[in-house]
């Protein structure tokens, strides 16, 4: 009795209601999906025009530097020293920087990232760790080559020398480790953690076993995408890796600093008359370091995406 | 890793009771006995009678503020099976949460009260949280395989806690706990394959066989067949059913037939207090209180 008195009120209720809920037929239906069909058009429009408004100057640089960077190649200019009039010990001077502030960085960077991700909880040091690091990514390069000139130039007394640059480097490189290896790391479903905390497994055997190796890609993709940045920075090494007309000879102690592929660009941009060569081994060096880069994000767009498991 | 081991895998029939060489009978069925290395033991110190099983006194628990179990006290018998039911909300995850403590690191998480594993209070200094969860194992509502292959699922629980000495132990473990499972016949011929390419229904029999693969005392289910298709949730059932001679298990579960078909005992909840506990059939067929009659004619709100 109490349930057919309660289904009579629902059907009153909804006659009612129905009344005043406009069917797909009516006027006010059709004319509102008109007006979203325009806004999709328009929506459509603005996206699409933004995208050509980005891709075409970046298709133009690349386009120009390629053709000026092919047309300069030349087997001298990439086997001989500075000294020579070549790339070689710049090239060299780029891996040794980048190579070691990648050293210095990753390391830290993965495992501070794994504290992070795992460890801290809701703890204030986390959090401020993580605001450091947001500022730290913020900071501009300059003023990070500024700092590394009085502090390991100057204080520590390394001179202008590739231990100064790389050490300067993996400051830059560092933020950016950190937070990409905790967010890999944190997309590791919870589910899949309850389940190895069911199973009786510590924190420590978590990441050992599971999160570390399913956000691998995505730390290795992060790693990547910050050597290929390092490999870019001109401002950081100024004042840091000073330069050189040949090979590097160690970290510290080489007379001038080490020499480095952006710095052949930068000298090429103060120069006020530069010679047909000091313009072709410019646009060679940035030629060189776009491919660098270009090749990284390949690698870690297609190559990562296959031994990826999540 | 070599899996070839496997098929190879062709034990000499032992006379004594017709089951292959080191399988031995248990009940109608024969299954492997592995000895084990290393099982972490909890040598019990005895806060309680041994019996039965788990004693909970008093239960209590507490998100912030909201209290969502109040004063429960439950008796759970060895090689029972304990189904909880109850509407939504009213505390059945938290209560079998609380007995493998899954919930001691969520935030805001409070509980007074006791509850006791073999006279052993779980809570007691004693008693460490991971070790625990040997003893008490715990397949949850959605099938949660790792994304890694089939073998290093189950091999996950005896490898974290070195369960074995050689890999041919291993072997025995996995084939063991997948056969517990009802999953062997399926799975043999791709060990090596993802767990996430079997089909929901054997994922979480795989996730049973993970639990099993630890050999704990006790199995915690949290509605194991709610999200599984009609065929896998009645081949749930029956494992539930196999399950119950040689473990205690504790099922939450919606399903009021399902309650019925593998339960031995249920203990119905309703705001967080257990309102009725009691054989099952004698809970099916004449539920004395009120809430519990309506909750089974559906029209508990």
């Amino acid at each position: 009795m109490n349930l057919s008195t309660a289904d009579d009120e629902t059907e009153s209720i909804a006659i009612e209601d129905r009344e005043r809920i406009p069917s797909w037929q009516d006027p006010r239906v059709i004319s509102s999906y008109k007006r979203r069909r325009v806004e999709d058009f328009v929506i459509k429009i603005l996206t699409t025009t933004s995208l050509v408004l980005v891709l075409y100057p970046l298709a133009d640089i690349l386009y120009r530097f390629a053709y000026r960077g092919l047309q300069s190649i030349s087997l001298p200019a990439l086997t001989q020293v500075a000294r020579d009039g070549g790339l070689a010990s710049n090239i060299a001077g780029t891996f040794l920087v980048a190579g070691l502030s990648t050293v210095i960085a990753v390391p830290i960077g993965v495992l501070g990232g794994i504290y992070l991700a795992e460890f801290s909880g809701r703890s204030r040091y986390a959090e401020l760790v993580r605001f450091v690091s947001d500022v730290m990514a913020g900071v501009p390069s300059i003023v990070l080559g500024y700092v590394g000139f009085l502090l390991f130039v100057l204080y520590f007394g390394w001179g202008l020398s590739a231990l100064a640059g790389g050490v300067t480097l993996a400051f830059l490189m560092l933020p950016y480790i950190l937070r990409t290896t905790e967010l890999s790391i944190r997309k590791v479903p919870l589910s899949i953690r309850e389940a190895a905390a069911a199973l009786g497994s510590t924190k420590a055997q978590l990441v050992n076993r599971l999160t570390f190796k399913l956000a691998l890609p995505g730390i290795l993709t992060g790693i990547l995408l910050s050597i290929s940045i390092a490999m870019g920075e001109t401002a950081p090494l100024l004042w840091t890796a000073g330069t050189s007309q040949s090979y590097p000879c160690g970290l510290i102690g080489c007379p001038g600093g080490v020499g480095y592929l952006t710095r052949i660009f930068y000298d090429f941009l103060l120069n006020p008359n530069p010679t047909a060569e000091v313009q072709n081994l410019a646009y060679l060096s940035a030629f060189l370091l776009m491919s660098f880069a270009i090749g990284i994000n390949i690698v870690a767009r297609f190559g990562l995406r296959r031994i990826s498991k999540i | 890793m070599d899996y070839a081991e496997f098929p190879k895998y062709e034990p000499v029939k032992s006379h004594r009771d017709g089951c292959p060489g080191n399988i031995h009978q248990t009940g109608a069925r024969c299954s492997v006995t592995v000895q084990l290395a290393n099982i972490p033991k909890l040598e019990p110190k005895r806060d309680y009678p041994l019996s039965p099983m788990v004693a909970i006194r008093a239960l209590n628990a507490y998100y912030g503020e909201q209290q969502v179990l109040k004063e429960v006290s439950l008796d759970i018998e060895e090689n029972q099976v304990l189904g909880i039911m109850g509407p939504s909300g009213c505390g059945k995850t938290t209560l079998i949460r609380i007995l493998n403590r899954m919930n001691d690191d969520l935030p805001g998480f409070r509980r007074t009260g006791t509850v006791a594993i073999q006279g052993q209070d779980i809570y007691s200094r004693e008693v460490d949280p991971v070790m625990l969860k040997t003893r008490v194992g715990m397949v949850f509502q959605a099938p949660n395989p790792f994304p890694i292959s089939i073998y290093d699922n189950v091999a996950f629980g005896p490898r974290i806690h070195k369960l074995f000495r050689k890999k041919k132990e291993l072997n025995l473990i996995v084939r063991d706990s997948l056969e517990k499972a009802g999953l062997w016949e399926e799975v043999k011929e791709r060990l090596d394959k993802n767990a996430l390419r079997l089909s929901g229904g054997q994922q979480q029999r795989l996730c049973i066989a993970r639990a099993l693969a630890v050999h704990p005392q006790i199995l915690l289910m949290d509605e194991p067949a709610s999200a599984l298709d009609p065929g896998s949730t009645s081949k749930v059932e029956e494992l539930i059913v196999d399950l119950r001679r040689n473990y205690t298990v504790v099922v939450v579960t919606h399903n009021i037939q399902q309650a019925a078909r593998v339960a031995n005992s249920v203990a119905f909840l309703y705001k967080g207090e257990v309102v009725e506990i009691g054989k099952a059939p004698d809970i099916f067929e004449n539920p004395i209180n009120p809430l519990t009659e309506k909750y089974m004619r559906g029209t508990l709100i």
